[in-house]
């Protein structure tokens, strides 16, 4: 019994810190050395950062050197599918282009009336660089979906600069060196991105599955019904970690599970847009207010401040409609009188109008009482009617022709 | 059979060919992956540092394979370190393996093999999800393990003719 444990203990040892003639370190050393490594690489230093860069600039060109070979065998591969598939590409391509023809034609449309209308409200612009960028490191790791590009701090990309391809998006740095950065693409796992689904305006997160695609992971329950198959969705630029209206995929419902579908290939990629962020502003106070530091903060406080000049626009318009309303009533009031005023002096003339009407029927009546009055009047020798009855009027107006006559 | 004279560069170059596949393997990730094979994936590395750690080949330098650890956790965006410590890890159980075994036998290398990629890559895992808070799936680490283990035994086929050629 003692005998296996010293046996054990033995092995142990000997496996830990034997070293042969060639073996410049015993594996413990190693061991500690691997663990010291770790516990720095978990802390944020300088230092560390810097060597890192270093190690990584080397890293990455020997990377693609070595991957020349490989990346030659993969490509011609690829290129004979692609051959053998031409045809038959090339026909669904043309009925592609002709249907990519005309929608160019509604989105240029609706460009200019997005230009239009941001201008109406004043909005403030990103006018972006984009820099094309070659992939020089892409090994499809199934643990993590990352690429590495030839472009770096040198050349004004930041952690969090968002990548393309063509114009759609293929994820953000995470990691900047000096002339290479590695690139989190939307498939992998740690990659989560707000979005709008179109139709139905809904927002959500998706989270990659590391199988490029990605899923709906955060939704409210109630809208969950909104979302229709072969949506579209986009950035929503919620959190300011991407941009707002960058496509991203289409929705694609696999058994209530919603998957959304890149627009990229993420496996095909060769060349990538990194978009170098340069805001101007269209406001001058704005403009004042504006540093070259694009920082959130400075982004916030301009939003403010055009939600502050928006709000001050609508007070005075109100207080002008105020205003105007008074101006309004009292005029209304004025009119109201005068509307009065003329009725009265309407009502005066009808009556005025009326009654010499009756005087002049009046007059004539007199006029003709005097002539034939001697016709109709009864007297002690003659028929006729009593004066002031209406048989008597009566025989006036037909000129002392009596009725039975 | 090859024969090499010996001190020539050819057979320099040959003598060192497992360190250099090694290498040629973290930067490049040799493992298929331009295949798109559903989940397909498998550690080439590991094979490797088993096989000539437990043949205590002496060109096999163990500093040489903690730089090429560090070289992978550079190409695959890992925090630096963890690779080196998972492939001194296998140096180790390797090493210890060859002492306690008086009589070789590939079958028992083969599951022994398994047992201590199987533990290699839970403490990676863990190590990596714990502590770094990195998403990861665990079905990937399953598979690729899978695989290593099934490519173990012609890798170590091949390898063994490769001995051979050195030995003769």
């Amino acid at each position: 019994m003692a005998s296996s444990r010293d046996d054990f203990i033995i092995a142990i040892r000997s496996a830990f810190l034997k070293k042969t003639t060639k073996q410049k370190f015993s594996l413990l050393t190693l061991v500690f050395l691997s663990i010291f490594i770790i516990f720095l690489s978990s802390f944020n230093f300088k230092i560390v950062n810097n060597l890192r860069s270093i190690l990584n600039e080397v890293v990455f060109r020997s990377s693609f050197i070595v991957s020349i070979p490989e990346n030659f065998i993969a490509s011609s591969y690829k290129g004979i599918l692609e051959y053998s598939n031409f045809y038959s590409e090339f026909n669904i391509n043309k009925k592609e282009l002709e249907n990519l023809k005309a929608k160019e034609i509604s989105n240029e449309i609706i460009i200019s009336e997005n230009n239009e209308l941001k201008e109406l409200i004043e909005d403030y612009r990103f006018s972006s660089n984009k820099i094309l960028a070659k992939v020089i490191v892409d090994h499809d790791s199934p643990f993590l979906k990352t690429i590495i590009i030839n472009k770096g701090s040198l050349d004004k990309v930041k952690i969090g600069t968002n990548i393309y391809d063509k114009s759609y998006l293929v994820g953000r740095v995470i990691e900047v060196n000096f002339r290479t950065s590695r690139v989190l693409l939307l498939s992998d796992l740690n990659s989560s991105v707000p979005i709008s689904i179109t139709p139905g305006n809904v927002q959500a997160i998706i989270i990659g599955n590391g199988d490029n695609t990605a899923e709906i992971k955060y939704i409210k329950d109630n809208l969950i019904d909104n979302i229709k198959d072969q949506g579209i969705a986009y950035t929503s630029g919620t959190g300011s970690i991407y941009k707002s209206g960058i496509p991203v995929g289409r929705i694609n419902n696999i058994d209530n599970r919603f998957l959304v579908n890149f627009y990229s290939d993420f496996q095909q990629l060769k060349y990538v847009f990194a978009e170098i962020e340069e805001q101007e502003t269209d406001t001058e106070t704005i403009i004042e207010d504006n540093t070259d530091d694009y920082s959130s903060s400075s982004t916030e406080k301009i939003k403010l401040d055009i939600l502050d000049e928006e709000l001050e626009i609508l007070r005075e318009t109100n207080e002008k409609f105020l205003e105007e309303n008074q101006t309004l009533k009292s005029q209304m009031n004025n009119s109201n009188i005068k509307i009065l005023k003329l009725q009265k002096t309407l009502e005066e003339q009808n009556n005025l109008i009326k009654q010499n009407s009756i005087d002049q029927k009046e007059l004539s009546f007199l006029r003709m009482n005097l002539i034939y009055s001697s016709k109709c009047q009864k007297s002690g020798f003659k028929k006729g009617f009593k004066v002031g009855t209406q048989e008597y009027k009566n025989c006036i107006l037909n000129k002392g022709k009596k009725a039975n006559d | 059979m090859i024969k090499f004279e010996k001190k020539n560069y050819l057979y320099k170059i040959y003598s060192f060919l497992p360190i250099i596949v090694l290498f040629v393997s973290v930067l490049n990730e040799f493992d298929f992956n331009y295949l798109n094979l559903d989940y397909f994936s498998f550690n080439f590395p590991f094979i490797l540092i088993f096989y000539f750690a437990l043949k205590e080949y002496n060109k096999f330098d163990y500093l040489l394979v903690f730089i090429a650890g560090l070289i992978n956790d550079t190409v695959v965006g890992l925090p630096l370190g963890i690779s080196s410590f998972s492939y001194i890890l296998v140096c180790i159980f390797a090493s210890y393996l060859r002492n306690i075994t008086i009589r070789p036998h590939l079958i028992k290398d083969w599951f022994y093999f398994l047992f201590v990629i199987s533990l290699i890559n839970s403490i990676n895992y863990s190590v990596l999800f714990l502590f770094f808070s990195y998403e990861l799936d665990i079905m990937f680490y399953i598979i690729n393990n899978l695989f290593t283990f099934l490519f173990y035994v012609p890798s170590s086929y091949f390898l063994n003719y490769y001995l051979k050629a050195i030995n003769d």
